[in-house]
Parts: structure tokens; sequence; C-alpha cells
């Protein structure tokens, strides 16, 4: 089967696009991720996930692994989680690595607790297709660890949401990487470089950060969010350069030609995970623009990722 | 037939650009089997002198003019613009605008700037009007320049009703008069949809519900975008492909007399 194009033709009307139609045709000859090697501890990952199986293109999954739920704040909370999934069956993308923000921060521990039922319940009601990350305000210590260890040992969830509240170098943060470890979890940090002070986010982590603290802890396994999220994508992955334990998550609104290819060219494919961070035509288009192998696009949507999930430990 | 009305040629002053020679943009059209594209000058962005962008694009597109249309940028407070708007069109048979009145600091609203929008009109040009150029969250220390506000434009194509507009690189427009039913406004914009959203909150169906299909055009932003991105909307979106045929190429055809 053709990779999926517009093309010019009479007005008749159109088969509605399959889901895995849109992102397998960026793979479409690639070779099929080993799921069933994946130990035991990774079975919520592992779920099968119907017509997800005998794709015509690509036999390996699609995880998006930046994305998000909805805050139950909002009235059409229900709805904008279904349409997520909508979106995703729609692009192809079969799981999504998804937290719950607090609509304000600092996120209290209340708010960051309930933000992790929620999460915990979207696993639920869409099972096999979201995959949790606990999201905490590492300025509440124990209770932060608490939750933590509570969301990945009991709920399942794959990986720890870290957003703005504080910058990944500060002290406060460094319980929560060792735990990671200690648990085998990767932790989606927040992260953008803008060339001016960012009001709003006075403790916004950026690529250096994220390397200083990958120096400080080289067995984490820290994902450095959406490098096209508006930032200065250029200087974010020259910053990530030489630390090989952080990976890059594609996901974010800007569509910059070749920013793919300078991350892969700067600091390997096998260091790049995709993402959508809820710009899902921006996320999926990039990766299929990008001038990269089939194989290395595998790489990317999912088998970088899944290889970080297998590190789990519990 | 696929046409995009939102493609450029040259070089970026804060990001090199790949496909931006018009053979190499032809190139990645045909990989992506976009059949005509409306290109304008990065530089001339940040050139004093924009009409030499212009030269230099008029040069690059010579022989091509099956599938590069281009178009000027003008600065209406530059001096000359008069004239080199009449060499753009008569000697380098260019059909349409792009203005910048951010990155070369004047107001829509200015008499000069209505005066260019007057003559352009006049020659049966259109004007395109990007949004921005690029996300301004990755700015360079040098500048900082805002996206043209949305209400901006609603005065302007109020106050221009003869003229044609085409709105790129826009997002929001649903929350404004521009993107919904009934605005009292004149239908003389059309919406491209390289930044729209076609899932989730499905911008770019609401304003073919809202507009209609006639109103909203195809374009990528290439190369500064991926054209994937946009051209992945056009798949996803749930409309007829009447509809869809209408954006892909004949709204653009019938607006540039293609």
């Amino acid at each position: 089967m053709a990779i999926p194009q517009v093309i010019s033709g009479p007005s008749v009307p159109q088969p509605r696009i399959s889901r895995r139609a849109v992102l397998k045709g960026s793979a479409a000859t690639a070779v099929a991720i080993g799921v069933a090697a994946l130990p035991s501890a990774c079975a919520t990952v592992e779920q099968h996930v119907p017509g997800t199986s005998s794709g015509p293109l690509c036999k390996g999954k699609v995880i998006d692994c930046h994305a998000h739920l909805t805050h139950r704040s909002r009235a059409t909370w229900e709805a904008d989680d279904r349409k997520l999934i909508e979106a995703a069956d729609k692009l192809g993308i079969d799981q999504l690595c998804c937290s719950t923000l607090t609509p304000r921060r600092p996120a209290t521990a209340d708010g960051f607790r309930e933000c992790n039922r929620w999460t915990a319940d979207g696993m639920r009601r869409f099972p096999g297709r979201v995959l949790g990350y606990c999201y905490v305000n590492p300025g509440y210590g124990r209770e932060a660890l608490e939750e933590i260890r509570r969301c990945v040992e009991e709920r399942r969830f794959v990986g720890i949401k870290l957003y703005n509240e504080y910058t990944c170098t500060e002290p406060v943060v460094f319980p929560i990487v060792e735990l990671a470890t200690e648990l085998g979890v990767p932790i989606l940090h927040h992260a953008s470089h803008s060339h001016y002070f960012v009001e709003d986010q006075p403790r916004m982590s950026d690529g250096g950060h994220l390397a200083e603290l990958a120096r400080r802890y080289p067995e984490a396994m820290l994902i450095c969010a959406h490098i096209s999220g508006g930032g200065d994508w250029e200087w974010t992955i020259k910053a990530l350069r030489n630390v090989p334990s952080v990976l890059l998550d594609t996901s974010g609104s800007v569509t910059d030609e070749g920013t793919v290819e300078m991350a892969a060219a700067v600091v390997g494919v096998d260091r790049l995970v995709f993402g959508c961070d809820s710009s899902m035509t921006a996320g999926v288009g990039k990766i299929r623009g990008a001038n990269l192998s089939a194989q290395d696009k595998e790489k990317i949507l999912s088998g970088n990722m899944m290889r970080l999930l297998r590190r789990r430990k519990s | 037939m696929i046409v995009d009305v939102n493609a450029y040629l040259g070089h970026f002053a804060f990001r090199r650009l790949r496909h931006n020679t018009a053979a190499s943009l032809l190139a990645l059209m045909d990989s992506k089997r976009i059949d005509k594209a409306v290109v304008s000058s990065v530089s001339a962005i940040t050139y004093r002198n924009a009409q030499a962008g212009n030269e230099e694009v008029a040069e690059e597109v010579r022989g091509h003019s099956d599938r590069l249309i281009p178009f000027a940028v003008i600065n209406p407070f530059y001096a000359g613009w008069q004239d080199d708007l009449q060499i753009c069109r008569e000697e380098f048979d260019i059909t349409g605008l792009r203005l910048y009145p951010k990155w070369h600091n004047y107001q829509l609203s200015s008499p000069c700037c209505r005066e260019l929008v007057n003559a352009a009109t006049e020659r049966g040009m259109v004007i395109s009007i990007p949004i921005r150029v690029e996300d301004n969250r990755q700015r360079s220390w040098l500048l900082n320049i805002p996206d043209v506000p949305l209400e901006e434009i609603v005065e302007l194509v109020k106050a221009c009703p003869k003229a044609r507009f085409i709105l790129l690189n826009g997002i929001g427009y649903t929350g404004c008069p521009l993107g919904r039913r009934d605005n009292g406004l004149p239908s003389n914009y059309a919406i491209e949809l390289s930044r729209l959203s076609a899932v989730l909150a499905n911008e770019l169906g609401q304003l073919i519900t809202n507009l209609g299909a006639e109103r909203v055009m195809f374009g990528t932003g290439m190369p500064f975008n991926y054209p994937d991105p946009a051209l992945v909307k056009l798949e996803v979106l749930d409309a007829s492909e009447a509809d869809k045929e209408k954006i892909r190429s004949q709204n653009a055809m019938t607006w540039l007399r293609l």
C-alpha cells in the first residue's frame, strides 16, 4: 500500500483515513519492533490494541511519549479525552503516555494526587491506549515520593512527569530522580530555551539543565520535552549532544523543517522519541516529513520509547 | 492538483533554510506532489530594501512560472515603493503581495499601508499577510517581533472591501470575528491552513462550517516548515472530497487566476 497522499482527481467520496495509515506512511518498510520480547513488567504497555496488529505498512507500534488528559475542572474533559483518542486513531498512534496537569502551578500535593487518580482512571477508560505518567511537584518531598511509588508500583504508571515548579538542577528534584532510577522509569521533563527570561516560567528547565542533571545521575532516564515546543531547538539539541542518557521528545507545535534531521545528526536517532503534546498533526507530520530511513523512524516512533520502558524494575 | 499559497525562497537571517532555491523547492514539491506554490522572498523580510529580495525571487523563478508564482514583499514606508510595485507587477509579472507590518514596523491602519493595498488592488493583485514568520519563543536575542493581531486584520478587511487578502500562518480565527459565521465582514479574505488544527479543537473544520470551504486555502510554509503537517491535516480532515478539492487547489486557482 502506498503512502497516503493528497492527489488530484474527481470529486468522489474518499474512504475514511484508517487508523495507522497516516503515520505508517513514514515507515512503510520498517522492521517490526519485537514487542513480544518485553518483560512482564511492561504488560501494561503491551496490551493488545484492537486493529493495530496487522497494519499494512508497519507492524510496529507508534507511541506518543508526550500527551495529556484534560483536567476535570474543564467541563468538556470527558469529550476532550475522547477526542484525543479519536485523533490518535486517525493518525495511527497506538499508545499515548499521558499525564494530567493542574491548571495552575505550582501544584499542591492534593492537586497532583487528584490529577494522578484521573490519569489512572484514563488508563481504565482507554485500556491499552493510555499509559500513565505520574505528575508531582518535587517541592512536596515525601508526599511526592510516596505518590510516585504508589502510581508506578500499584497503578502501573510508566513514568514521571515534571513540569516547571523547579528547575531540574535544584536539589529538591534529586530525590525524585533517585527514585525514578530505583524504579527504572523515565522522567519526562518540561523544557524550553528562549533567549529571554520567560516571566511566567521563572524556573523552567532547558537542555543545559537536563544535561547537568544527567551528568549527576547518568543512570537516570531523562526525556527533554518538546524540542519543537517553541524555544530555540537548535540550542537545545546542541546542549544535549554529549549526554547520552537524555532522550529528546520531538513534540510541540513548531514544524520547522530540518528539526528532526538535525536532532538525529547531532544526538543520534537512538535518542529521539516521538511525541505530539496535543499538537497532533504537527507531531505526526514532522516525523513523516523528516528525511530519515524507515528504520530510523521506527526507532523514533516507538522503538526507543519501548527500550526505555523495558528498563522498569518492578 | 495541490496549490500551496504559503511558500518562500531565499535566506532567513536567523536560521538556515533548506529547499530554499527554486530547484530545491521544486524537488521538495515533487516529492510531496505539490503542483504549484506561491513564493516570496524570505530575505526581503529583513532586507531594508525589500525590492532586492523581489528581484532575487523574480530571477529565481524564471523558467518555472508554470509552478512557482511569485509574490512581492513591499514595505509601504520605504522610499520608492510605488516604483517597486510597478516594476513587480509590470516587469516581473508578479500578481500578489506579502506584507510584514510588524517586521517592517508599520501599522496596517496607516495611510501609507492603505495606499499600498489600494494600489495593489487596482492592479488586480492579491495581498497575503503572514500573521507570523516563526514562533516568537525561539526568537533571536536581537529582536522581538510580535504576531500581527487579528483585530488589526479585521479593521483592514473592513476598510478595504475591494481588496483580496490571504491570511497566512495564523491561528485563533474562531476566537475573533474573522472566523465567525455572519460576522458582518466582507468576504474578501481567505485563511490558509498551515497552523490550524484539524483534530482536537479542529479549527479548520470550524472555519469550513462558519465561512465555507471557499474561504480556506492549502499552505505549508515551506521551506520554513515541513510540508507534511499541512498535508496530514487535509488527509484527516472530516470534509467532503468536493470541499477538500476547493481547499487543495480550486480556491487558490480562482483567486490567483491560474
